[in-house]
């Protein structure tokens, strides 16, 4: 099967820091009714096949994927849930709709993060549980050395990471769906708190609440469907070695592989020149470097100055989080990578409003899941 | 008190919680690196002849090229400190009084994750550091056999 696989609707409820009134199911529901509007279906006869990503402890329930049908109108259809990132499950939509036998799928994350009242026990009882955990070390500590050796190893500095966080959280003003949009001086952050030197606390995104929905179709299919598909032009994923002692603290060969694998489905040989805009990985302020430089838009230890030359800024060469990225909108867990593909759609036909950019053809989008992981996934969307 | 509990208009909610209380065993490598870091205080890795990499903590097997490792080396005690951090919130997130070094110091191809005794100021990549080892009475066979590492002589 070589046919194209397009996003035909698009869905999500939120994004708040938290949601005492509605429950995870009917925040999905709302996602998965505005998605299913979009497109033009009706879930029960003609989505064939659901994915849902989630995680039984952040859900707060054991075999968490019996709960994700109803919400979604996929009891008694062909569904299943993954515990990956929003990206690895767009991924294994794709797949279903190469293989032939689907022409329509729907793809769901969320997070109810603030329901999770310890999310810190649940990232390190992540930790290897031999040789970690017994150290009794907040997870924090894995972003802290990696930043560090990062800084080491490209020559970066704290200014443009600082940098980044002011230039995601500004970015978020003119997005409604964003949580943590403030004007916010890179002196500012560099003035707060350390979490885990050389990070600081305001480096780190918050979590915010919400849920997304996509809904994907066979190229015959979707030209029924919709006048403005987003094509998922490629997708590719990766995990390193999760063992803290082998893997890599500087790079990340991962994200490499994993976009190495996207552009090759893309056609993608020069990112830089071929990518309108990106929408990935700032869990960690530094991370945007380090995922830019991994991604192949500029060379190891560059990406720091192409922020401060203001190239990655909504007006530059190539914005990078005009969403205002995790730090602006809030992370959301699971959903993070589906709620980045959701900003890049909505860029690519012409809806991202106030934070819109002009004649955007091509969008990147990358994302990682969290400490102390070593998985990645990147996608090409196109209009 | 949370935001929820001071509105008295708020929606309810419940708690719930999990005592999850798991029992892992470390297999055959692993039960030897600890069985030798308990009773002759050295820290062992296993070398890949194929692909001319050492693992650190000793391993059965390549994760590159899935051989059976089997041949043993003693690393020493002093490693170099390949990357570090300051940290400033404990285990479960609350601040800490006194933030705590952790570093990754590297033997062979591989290295341990650890907490460091030293002046901060002093500290930086590439240091040569030692693993302070508890008293052999003291050993349980754990990654706490070694309560910290101290920059070396």
């Amino acid at each position: 099967m070589s046919e194209r696989v397009a996003i035909v609707g698009i869905g999500w409820s939120g994004f708040r820091p938290g949601t005492p009134d509605v429950s995870y199911k009917e925040m999905i529901y709302e996602a998965a009714v505005r998605a299913y509007n979009d497109a033009g279906v009706d879930p029960r006869k003609d989505v064939q096949s659901f994915v849902t990503v989630a995680e039984d402890f952040h859900e707060g329930t054991s075999i968490f994927d019996e709960y994700t049908p109803d919400q979604l109108g996929a009891a008694m259809k062909s569904m299943h849930t993954i515990t990956g990132d929003g990206l690895h499950g767009l991924a294994t939509a794709v797949m279903l709709i190469r293989t032939g036998r689907f022409d329509v799928v729907a793809v769901e994350g969320h997070s109810k993060a603030s329901n999770i009242l310890t999310p810190d026990a649940i990232t390190a009882y992540a930790q290897d549980p031999v040789l970690n955990r017994p150290l009794r070390l907040n997870t924090h500590f894995v972003a802290g050395m990696e930043m560090n050796r990062y800084l080491y190893e490209s020559g970066a500095d704290a200014d443009a990471c600082a940098g980044v966080v002011s230039k995601n959280r500004r970015n978020a003003l003119k997005n409604p769906l964003a949580s943590f949009a403030a004007d916010f001086s890179p002196d500012e952050v560099l003035g707060g708190p350390s979490l885990a030197w050389p990070l600081g606390m305001h480096e780190t995104a918050k979590s915010a609440d919400g849920a997304v929905v996509m809904v994907l179709a066979s190229e015959k299919t979707s030209a029924s469907l919709t006048d403005n598909p987003i094509w998922i032009a490629g997708i590719g994923w990766c995990n390193d070695s999760p063992s803290l002692e082998s893997r890599a603290w500087a790079k990340l060969p991962y994200i490499e592989k994993s976009a190495r694998m996207a552009f090759q489905q893309a056609g993608i040989k020069n990112p830089f020149g071929e990518i309108d805009f990106a929408e990935i990985d700032d869990t960690y302020a530094y991370k945007e470097l380090q995922s830019l430089e991994a991604l192949g838009v500029c060379g190891f230890g560059q990406a720091g100055a192409l922020l401060k030359d203001g190239v990655l800024d909504p007006a530059g060469e190539f914005p990078v989080n005009v969403s205002g990225g995790s730090l602006g909108v809030g992370h959301l867990l699971d959903a993070t990578g589906l709620h980045r593909a959701l900003e890049a759609a909505l860029q690519l036909r012409g809806e991202a409003g106030a934070h819109q950019l002009k004649d955007v053809h091509v969008g990147l989008v990358q994302s990682w899941r969290g400490v102390p992981t070593t998985s990645g996934a990147v996608a090409v969307l196109t209009n | 008190m949370t935001l929820l509990e001071r509105d008295p208009q708020a929606p309810t909610a419940w708690r719930g919680n999990l005592p999850v209380t798991s029992r892992y065993t470390y297999g055959l490598a692993g039960e030897k690196f600890f069985r030798t870091l308990k009773d002759e205080g050295k820290i062992m890795g296993t070398v890949c002849n194929n692909c001319g990499r050492t693992y650190v903590p000793a391993t059965a097997f390549c994760e590159r090229c899935l051989s059976e490792l089997t041949e043993w080396v003693d690393v020493g005690l002093v490693g170099e400190l390949h990357t570090f951090t300051r940290l400033f919130v404990d285990y479960d997130g609350n601040p800490l009084d006194e933030p705590e070094l952790v570093g990754f110091i590297g033997f062979g191809d591989g290295g341990l994750i650890h907490k460091l005794e030293a002046d901060p100021d002093t500290l930086e990549i590439g240091k040569k550091m030692e693993a302070v080892l508890k008293p052999k009475s003291k050993r349980t066979g754990s990654i706490l056999d070694i309560e910290h590492f101290k920059p070396a002589k």
